[in-house]
């Protein structure tokens, strides 16, 4: 007991740092995925028939095939092929963000599709052009909708990060599992990162709790 | 509000990409990345304070300082250390990389450093013999990627046909944790790893299973001859410092 007290202890930091690379992996494809997410659910629910097989596509794509899979896709795979040089960590973000976007639509999408007809109808009456009614009375109700299922995406794409670690990205799980080959304290290592990503997605829920409550539309309550 | 709060996650983001991304060049001289496998002690591993560490990492350094350059370690996944090094994501190979026909038609490899053997490990109180080991359907434990995981496919299992299996593992010591909790009989290892193993849990080593000794090398681009000039020069200043007895008895490899 006290031999697997130490070796957290000893590893703790160095794991801890991982924590650092996890956030800004997570945080790099939340953000690429909401950007493109916003694209595709506007592209699913208002775009001309020529755009909507394109996006279907897009969604059927990446939401059916393995996270591992894409990994070793693009970066061992499709850049190489390009002669285009990303770091690992760099693949990692746009493959995770990717896939979310994927994800990101569909929530997105379903909030779009909640929101009473009569919405758009009445800025189209005040004289809104399609692109302005969109940007200024759809999305901002539409995005504040999205936090409950946004919440959950962020809990699926933290636990997906981990496997990054395939790429050699020096994430939480590397880390461990390159301190577990030296001391073979195995269980209290990836324990330790169990921990660590717990509370990660802990904080991030409660984060995104609280701004839920602070952006409700009264009247709108999810709850 | 809602737009504040967005430039302001943006921010954070490109902030963050900017600390985590790749390490942007300052420097004017050319810092040589060297690509190790974390998981291989005591060649490469990563210490206490989380600094790489090991015989290969510390060879590399003291190479480096006596021919002037600078070096960095990268750890990653040894499956694709090789296309990491022709993607030019690293500039070396110095992590017990064993040097073969197959890989030198991908690489140049410098002087060879180290001989290495590939044992059986087993727990403690086994008392099979290798042929017993590698038989009855037994499943037998081996790192991903390496030349024994080849070796063992190509000549144990598929031309003399014997009649056990292979479990495929990311590092050697997860195999060795196999071995400790009876899901394999054995792993096939260097023997460097499975000394190591053998300090820290209870295994040992059953023996040989016929394959051939290998050589260590460092592993370098084809184009890079100067590179693979001066690692070599270096590597023989090395070999012959009293520093390379230190190593020996430092990393028992």
């Amino acid at each position: 007991m006290t031999e697997s007290l130490i070796a957290i202890y000893d590893a703790l930091p160095y794991i801890l740092k991982g924590s650092a690379v996890t956030v800004g992996l997570v945080g790099g494809a939340m953000l690429l995925g909401l950007i493109l997410g916003i694209f595709l659910a506007v592209g699913q629910v208002y775009g001309s028939d020529r755009i909507r097989p394109v996006i279907g596509l897009y969604i059927w794509f990446f939401r059916g095939v393995p996270l591992l899979v894409l990994l070793f896709l693009f970066y061992f795979g499709l850049f190489p092929l390009l002669n285009i040089n990303l770091s690992a960590f760099t693949v990692a973000v746009m493959v995770l963000g990717l896939i979310s976007a994927a994800y990101q639509s569909q929530i997105l999408r379903g909030a779009i599709l909640s929101l009473p007809v009569g919405q758009l109808k009445a800025a189209r009456a005040i004289g809104m052009s399609d692109r302005r009614s969109i940007m200024h009375i759809i999305l901002p109700q539409a995005l504040r909708l999205s936090i409950p299922g946004w919440s959950n995406e962020y809990s699926i794409v933290l636990k997906d990060s981990a496997v990054a670690y395939a790429l050699g990205v020096m994430e939480i799980m590397a880390r461990a599992h390159f301190v577990a080959s030296r001391t073979y304290e195995h269980l209290p290592l990836y324990f330790t990162a169990g921990i660590i990503f717990l509370t990660l997605t802990y904080a991030g829920t409660k984060g995104l709790r609280i701004l839920e409550e602070k952006v409700r539309i009264p009247g709108y309550s999810t709850r | 509000m809602g737009r504040k709060l967005l430039w302001g996650a943006v921010l954070c983001i490109a902030a963050a990409c900017l600390v985590l991304g790749p390490a942007s060049s300052f420097a004017e001289e050319k810092v040589y990345i060297n690509g190790i496998d974390a998981n291989f002690p005591p060649f490469a591993y990563v210490d206490k304070n989380g600094n790489p560490d090991g015989f290969d990492v510390k060879s590399v350094d003291w190479i480096a300082k006596e021919m002037g350059f600078k070096v960095k370690h990268q750890p990653m996944d040894w499956a694709g250390i090789i296309p990491s090094l022709k993607a030019k994501k690293i500039d070396l190979i110095a992590s017990g990389m064993s040097i073969n026909d197959e890989r030198k038609k991908q690489v140049n490899f410098s002087i060879p450093y180290w001989t290495i053997a590939q044992v059986l490990v087993v727990p403690e109180g086994s008392s099979l013999t290798i042929d017993e080991l590698l038989s009855n359907g037994n499943k037998v434990g081996v790192q991903r990627g390496t030349t024994e995981a080849k070796w063992i496919e190509e000549n144990l299992i598929q031309k003399e046909g014997r009649d056990f299996s292979l479990v495929h593992y990311d590092s050697a010591p997860l195999a060795v944790m196999d071995v400790v909790n009876g899901r394999i009989v054995a792993a096939a290892m260097d023997d460097a790893p499975a000394k190591d193993a053998m300090r820290k849990e209870p295994v040992k080593i059953a023996g040989t299973f016929g394959m051939e000794e290998e050589e260590f090398g460092y592993a370098i681009r084809k184009e890079d001859v100067e590179l693979l000039n001066m690692i070599n020069e270096g590597l023989k200043k090395l070999m012959a410092s009293p520093y390379w007895e230190e190593l020996k008895e430092q990393y028992k490899p």
